[in-house]
């Protein structure tokens, strides 16, 4: 309600007076009739282009997800995990210790592979020549492919000018740069491989894909309530574990306190019980600026 | 530019701080800039613009947003590039620390290189080194890094220069050549053994240098050596000679002193050894909490970091420093000398005080002179120093390995006197740039024509390289081994953190090719030359090692802990027995009225070596705060006298003997508290073929520097040009507006019209209402009052400030305070009983807990804080580098800074009191108000609590975490620059451009457009996204933690916050770590006692996080840690000092970063 000064206030301002406003006739201007229709066509347009923005930028495909390049080498995880039972830290060293889980060097895959030595698996298989073509001083002349009679490392051989170069793999999860992931700290504390990158156990020579959309609202699913993923450390790479192979869960279900099959009330067990022990942080931490930006 | 006012009226003046002359004159050009958050942004523009005009612009902004497609762009494909055999130990991603060092003017300073993933990223000091570190405080953990000046720290910024020599250069006839090396090894291996080679090299002291040179001169036994660093000792070497007999090198241990006398000095800053006179003058200083503190008198003729930070200063002429100690040495009783020196009245003031506190302090004082003195000058003072006994104690002599070829001057001449007559057939310089930096009266680039054949090692093509035949790109000092000697004369091993980025090779390389060496590579050299050092036997080449030497050798193993360690501590020379000769007079007449030059160090080019660093040239220059320049110095009567501004420009013209006149054009820089009759040159600017930073700043200085006045010239002439030069100084930027807080601030500050009550309310607060009054930024007091303070607190625990009770008593906090939140209280007393509970089982000291409270707020399991002791800070600025280094922070040009626009997170405020024109800072007399004094304030974002700039963001951009960080998301930004209008300490940061993009040497330097500025600088800056533009050279100096800004976001200091996450990550995940494994133990005792051990939280400890300004900081003014740690260095600091205070604290802004009040120990009128 406006008070009687500031009503005059606003007469004054416009020169109006009551008696001008009730003489006054106002008739719209002839233009005046486009503007209904400019303004459905407006609208109607709106109705399209807000879903289309929103739609596009929320599309997995804009979020990357999904993404499977093509490697330099067709590694298959599927055989090397899923089938032969190799733990992802055999390769990924260095996943406990540091921000990065490296991807490991050459010689960690001639340690099988080697095709210098009468055992090494696979040796003269074609797709493991970028491989070997990085490791090996000596390359067959008739077929520019790697001999088995190897040099040494300390003998290079100027006819290989590619050897001890690195290959080069297609960084398939790439996060924002201003956005920090710390692996180690995340593994320590009960957080396994699967919860980011999807079954990679069953990911084959097409290559590892991209599971999740790696989006921030992604990463704050968990970081609010991380008791819906943790599990015990022990079991991260695992990727085929479930809440109801805890101990604790096959326990309370024996006791009559869970409902057999309870996938989500097993998992807040352990996930609470995790939570706790590793003094994860409470969810204002886990959700401040500096967490992940720096 | 704004000019200052000179005249400003007397009540203006008097006992208040100011940063610049036009804030002590309150010129309204400076009050209007004040007022201007963003100054040279025009508002009419946008003021004037029609309602209808700013809906069409916004809506069209509007609609093409989404046409523009930024938000959909993906970005660049990466690749992972896994190592092929991956060292032993080495985890990618996680960075690697190496000794090493580097060396300048023949002295080693110890270097500790962060490097990620084989990339050197960071250069701190190594805290085992004897100078720059301390072996002791380390080994006890004291000590986590050792100190590193604005050189060393900025030195990696050279190694990824884009301008740096790529390759060896043929020059022919004005003809310039790419070629090889290989090339350049068949035209030398022609050289006959008896050619005439004459060898001009910089100083080195590496043990391996002289191994090499020994033998560069048995092949060519007719050659010659000469060593030439334009910053050189001769003077000083001289003085000792003349003193002792022989020539000697003082090491000062100014931790013992407790007078410290600097004549003409800069002992804290420009020495070789300052790092280690910094930390005990630091000692002496911070015992003020205790009561008893050092005295230092400085005289000289302009402020420096020695004087600004002295207790008694004083400026005169060079030639008056001269008489005035020698009427020291007639004072304390030196023999031989007679007593004809009249003095003025304020100098014999200085000189009685001075000589009374020196007869006191027998054998605990030291009386230190500058490099730019006489040599009978330095000779005086060491019997001064014999006869109050400080020979022994606060100074022990050892050798000088510097003269072996002779003092440089003296073979500087006669090398240029060989090559005009023929003599020299091939010239070999190594290093350094002659051609720009020789004596200008020898003409070297004259006689360098004489020569048949000349060959130049340089890291750079510079003004030397053009005037050769030959250029040989040299390896940066983190690029090839090599070694020296510390001013101590410890040895230090400089080892390569990655391979030559553009195939360069070391000076013991390039000696060890041309003369026919068995060995060619620099690390064979050296292991050879250090295997008597090490006890080895007799080195071989072919197989790299030493004969019989397995891995288990003492000789190797004494290898391996040099290459680990950086330094081999016990090789420092010898101490030796001293005892002067016999004094006499310094032969200096003061009668001279002609103007005199004084030549200093460059804070940025050094000697012209680092003109072409872009993080030096923006640094601000301690006193003047000039940076991208090098104006002549000159005093407040001086430019009165000559009717000159800041930025007019001088002709200065000198005689440099031999007959020779120099001639110079000069800007000049009006500064506070210097001598008149003296003007001050900085050398190394003024380069005219220094790469795209380098060329065209600042003045040539060289060209008035003979080889007669290398340090101080008497006899020179000045002159009003008419013409001028923009000057970018900051001691106008980022001012601190404290106009707007006043009683009537709420009526929206009419004050500005002129009734002046605001204003000078204003000014009451922001300097102290009368003499002697604190003022809102800066507490100061003398030690004599302190002590008082401390007693009165011990009756009344509630005394308010430490230097004057009731200043602030009438001001009510500003700013509104939101209720405390349930949760801090909460979790503050269960910290407190936590700490109690420690007490109880003997873990924690109780007296640490007493007096100690945790944070109010955000006090998280850590809750960060920081002091800043004023006491301790000398200004130096190697703070503003290193983070500079540590944040990747852009530099700007020129241009910016002339607008504000400059980037770094900290920044050195210095402070004036006093009268401009005033050249002292002790009163002859009681009435006496002829003074003035500097005290240095370094401000970055405080962290404030209550933070008025959060309050202020539209979209939470920057906002508080759990621990207390005021953080701030550089991808919510969208560029307001509301926080920084808000922010009354004005420390944030806007990137109005991608600076780091910016290759355009114009857009750095001034250019074009009347006056030499661009009218537009923002028309030139390639605006692009940074990954495109960024040299892919210079981007490897990134620190890959930091996120790159891009334009339109504010940023501003955070604490370093990947520092403090890599500290609490690492903590954590062992500790998650040890937790699994003993979780998956078989239950029994084992199993309970491993668990309990790991019940408690992991905190991380005191001194695991060091930021990176603190890192750097010499004498330990910086403090980081954790408040709610009662064990922590910083909470003991702000809970219990009694010098610990909040800025501005009327605000109620509540900053986590507290100040310490600076304690002075002045002398009585």
């Amino acid at each position: 309600m406006l008070s009687e000064d500031t009503t005059d206030l606003w007469a004054r301002q416009f020169h109006v007076t009551d008696q001008e406003q009730s003489n006054a006739k106002f008739v719209f201007p002839r233009w005046a009739n486009y503007l209904l229709p400019l303004i459905l066509l407006g609208a109607m347009g709106g109705a399209v282009y807000v879903p289309a923005v929103v739609g596009l930028g929320l599309n997995p495909n804009t979020l990357n997800q999904n993404y499977q390049p093509k490697q330099p080498i067709p590694y298959s995880h599927e055989l090397h995990v899923g089938q032969l039972g190799l733990d992802c830290t055999y390769c990924h060293t260095s996943v406990n210790q540091a921000g990065f889980a490296a991807v490991p060097p050459v010689e960690t895959c001639i340690t099988c592979h080697n095709p210098a030595e009468g055992s090494g698996v696979k040796k003269l298989s074609p797709k493991l020549e970028p491989l070997h073509r990085v490791y090996l001083p000596y390359l067959d002349r008739d077929s520019g492919y790697p001999t088995a009679d190897a040099g040494s490392e300390d003998r290079p051989n100027p006819s290989n000018p590619d050897q001890g170069k690195p290959i080069e793999w297609i960084k398939v999860h790439d996060i924002a740069d201003y956005a920090y992931f710390n692996h180690a700290a995340h593994v320590t504390k009960g957080v396994s491989c699967v919860s980011c990158h999807g079954r990679v156990d069953r990911m084959g020579e097409e290559g590892v894909y991209q599971v999740e959309n790696l989006s921030m609202g992604w990463c704050l699913e968990c970081h609010r309530a991380p008791e819906k993923h943790l599990r015990p450390p022990s079991e991260v790479t695992n990727l085929s574990w479930t809440p109801l192979d805890d101990p604790e869960v096959i326990e309370a279900i024996k006791n009559g306190d869970m409902k057999e099959g309870d996938v989500d009330a097993a998992q807040l067990l352990v996930g609470l019980r995790v939570k706790e022990q590793y003094n994860v942080h409470n969810a204002a931490y886990m959700q401040a600026c500096s967490t992940c930006h720096r | 530019m704004i000019e200052p006012n000179l005249t400003a009226s007397e009540d203006l003046q008097g006992q208040r701080y100011w940063r610049s002359l036009d804030e002590y004159s309150n010129s309204p050009e400076l009050l209007d800039k004040i007022a201007q958050e963003f100054p040279e942004y025009n508002p009419d523009e946008l003021l004037g613009m029609s309602r209808r005009k700013f809906m069409k612009l916004a809506g069209a902004s509007m609609a093409l947003a989404g046409l523009s497609l930024t938000g959909c762009r993906r970005w660049p494909k990466e690749k992972v590039v896994a190592h092929n055999t991956r060292p032993e130990g080495t985890l990618p991603g996680v960075p690697e620390m190496y000794a090493s060092m580097t060396q300048r003017g023949g002295v080693a300073h110890g270097v500790f290189v962060t490097s990620f993933d084989g990339r050197p990223i960071n250069v701190g000091g190594n805290p085992l080194h004897p100078i720059v570190g301390d072996p002791e405080k380390y080994a006890s953990g004291e000590l986590k890094m050792g100190a590193a000046d604005a050189f060393t720290i900025a030195s990696i910024l050279d190694m990824y220069d884009p301008d740096r020599s790529r390759s060896v250069v043929k020059y022919s006839g004005g003809d310039r050549k790419r070629s090889s090396w290989d090339e350049f090894a068949g035209a030398v291996s022609g050289l006959k053994a008896d050619s005439k080679i004459a060898v001009l090299s910089e100083a080195n002291s590496g043990p391996t240098f002289a191994d090499v040179k020994k033998g560069f001169l048995k092949h060519f036994p007719q050659a010659t050596w000469t060593t030439w660093e334009p910053l050189h000792r001769d003077a000083e070497i001289e003085g000792s000679m003349r003193a002792f007999g022989q020539p000697m090198r003082g090491q000062y241990d100014v931790s013992k002193a407790m007078i410290l006398a600097s004549f003409d000095s800069n002992f804290l800053g420009d020495h070789a050894a300052a790092a280690k006179h910094a930390r005990g003058w630091a000692k002496n200083r911070l015992s003020c909490d205790e009561g008893k503190m050092s005295r230092v008198y400085a005289v000289g003729p302009a402020l420096n970091q020695t004087s600004s930070n002295a207790d008694v200063h004083m400026q005169v002429k060079p030639s008056t420093v001269a008489a005035m100690l020698e009427q020291l040495a007639i004072e304390i009783g030196v023999e031989g000398l007679d007593s004809t020196i009249s003095l003025g009245e304020a100098e014999t003031v200085f000189i009685e005080k001075l000589a009374k506190d020196l007869k006191e302090h027998q054998g605990e004082s030291l009386v230190v002179v500058g490099s730019g003195q006489p040599a009978t000058v330095h000779a005086l003072a060491w019997s001064i120093n014999y006869k109050l006994g400080n020979l022994g104690k606060t100074v022990s002599m050892t050798q000088e390995p510097a003269v072996e070829d002779g003092l440089c001057v003296e073979s500087m001449s006669q090398l240029v006197e060989q090559m005009n007559a023929g003599d020299v057939d091939t010239l070999l310089i190594l290093g350094g740039n002659p051609v720009f930096d020789a004596p200008a009266d020898l003409d070297f680039a004259g006689a360098l024509g004489k020569v048949g054949n000349k060959i130049h090692l340089s890291l750079y093509e510079n003004e030397t390289s053009i005037a050769c035949d030959w250029h040989l790109n040299e390896a940066h000092y983190l690029e090839c081994w090599g070694d020296g000697r510390a001013w101590d004369g410890t040895i230090c091993l400089q080892q390569p953190l990655i391979e030559p980025l553009f195939n360069g090779k070391s000076a013991i390389e390039v000696l060890a090719m041309i003369g026919h060496d068995d060995a060619t590579e620099g690390y064979d050299l050296v292991r050879r030359s250090l295997s008597s050092s090490l006890k080895a036997g007799k080195y071989d080449v072919a197989t790299s090692s030493w004969p019989g030497a397995p891995v288990g050798n003492p000789a190797e193993k004494a290898w391996r802990s040099l290459v680990h360690d950086g330094v081999l501590l016990g090789s420092s020379f010898p101490l030796r027995a001293a005892k002067p000769v016999g004094a006499s007079g310094t032969n200096i007449s003061i009668a001279t009225s002609e103007m005199q030059l004084a030549f200093r160090q460059d804070s940025k080019a050094y000697d012209g070596r680092y003109a072409n660093n872009g993080w030096l040239q923006e640094i601000p220059e301690l006193i003047t705060k000039i940076t991208w320049d090098n104006p002549a110095w000159i005093s407040v009567d001086d430019a009165l006298e000559h009717d000159l501004q800041n930025g007019d420009v001088i002709k200065i013209e000198a005689d440099l003997g031999n007959g020779v006149q120099g001639e110079l054009d000069c800007a000049v820089m009006i500064t506070p508290g210097q001598a008149p009759g003296v003007v001050v040159l900085t050398l190394g600017q003024g380069r005219t073929y220094g790469g795209r930073i380098a060329t065209g700043v600042g003045f040539n200085t060289y060209q008035v520097r003979g080889s007669q006045g290398q340090g101080t010239v008497y006899a020179a002439s000045i002159k009003k040009t008419g013409q001028t030069h923009p000057l970018a100084t900051t001691a106008i930027h980022h001012l601190i507006d404290t106009s707007k807080l006043g009683p009537d601030a709420l009526s929206g500050g009419k004050d500005r019209d002129g009734t002046g009550a605001m204003a000078a309310w204003a000014l009451d607060k922001r300097v102290g209402k009368k003499p002697g009054d604190e003022g809102m930024l800066i507490k100061q007091t003398s030690l004599k009052d302190y002590k008082k303070y401390l007693e009165k607190l011990e009756k009344n625990p509630h005394a308010k400030s430490f230097a004057n009770d009731d200043a602030h008593g009438d001001v009510s906090l500003q700013l509104y305070d939101a209720p405390l939140a349930d949760e801090f209280a909460e979790r503050a007393e269960m910290l407190k009983k936590r700490a109690e509970e420690m007490v109880a089982n003997g873990e924690l000291d109780a007296e640490l807990v007493e007096g100690w409270e945790p944070a109010e707020q955000f006090n998280d399991k850590h809750a960060w804080g920081m002091t800043v002791d004023l006491t301790a800070c000398m200004g130096c600025s190697a703070c503003v580098i290193a983070c500079q280094s540590e944040n990747n922070i852009p530099i700007v040009g020129k241009d910016q800074v002339i607008m504000s626009r400059e980037m770094h997170w900290g920044r050195v405020d210095t402070y004036f009191r006093g009268k401009p024109e005033a050249t002292r800072n002790f009163k002859v007399n009681k009435d006496d108000s002829d003074v003035v004094d500097a005290v240095h304030l370094p401000v970055s974002c405080l962290h404030c609590e209550n933070a008025p700039c959060e309050q202020v963001c539209p979209v939470a951009a920057t906002v508080h975490d759990t621990e207390g960080l005021n953080t701030m998301v550089y991808n919510r930004c969208i560029g307001t620059r509301y926080c920084s209008n808000n922010c009354p300490y004005k420390v944030r940061r806007f990137n109005y451009f991608d600076y780091h993009s910016k290759l355009d040497s114009d857009s750095f330097r001034n250019s074009g457009g009347p006056g030499g500025i661009s009218n537009n600088p923002w028309l030139k800056m390639p605006d692009q996204q940074p990954g495109d533009v960024i040299d892919q050279i210079r981007r490897m100096v990134f620190n890959p933690d930091v996120t790159v800004r891009m334009r339109g976001v504010m940023e501003k200091c955070t604490y370093c916050t990947q520092r403090i996450q890599r500290a609490k990550i690492e903590a954590k995940a062992r500790w998650a770590e040890n937790k699994t494994a003993a979780e998956a133990l078989p239950a029994g005792p084992e199993k309970t006692k491993r668990l309990a051990e790991l019940d408690d939280y992991p905190y991380v400890q005191d001194g695991d996080i060091v930021t990176a300004c603190a890192a750097a900081c010499a004498t330990g003014a910086i403090t980081f840690g954790n408040l709610n740690d009662p064990k922590s260095k910083v909470a003991q600091l702000q809970n219990k000092n009694k010098r610990a205070y909040k800025l501005l604290e009327e605000l109620n802004a509540r900053p986590r970063t507290q100040h310490m009040g600076l304690v002075r120990n002045p002398v009585k009128a």
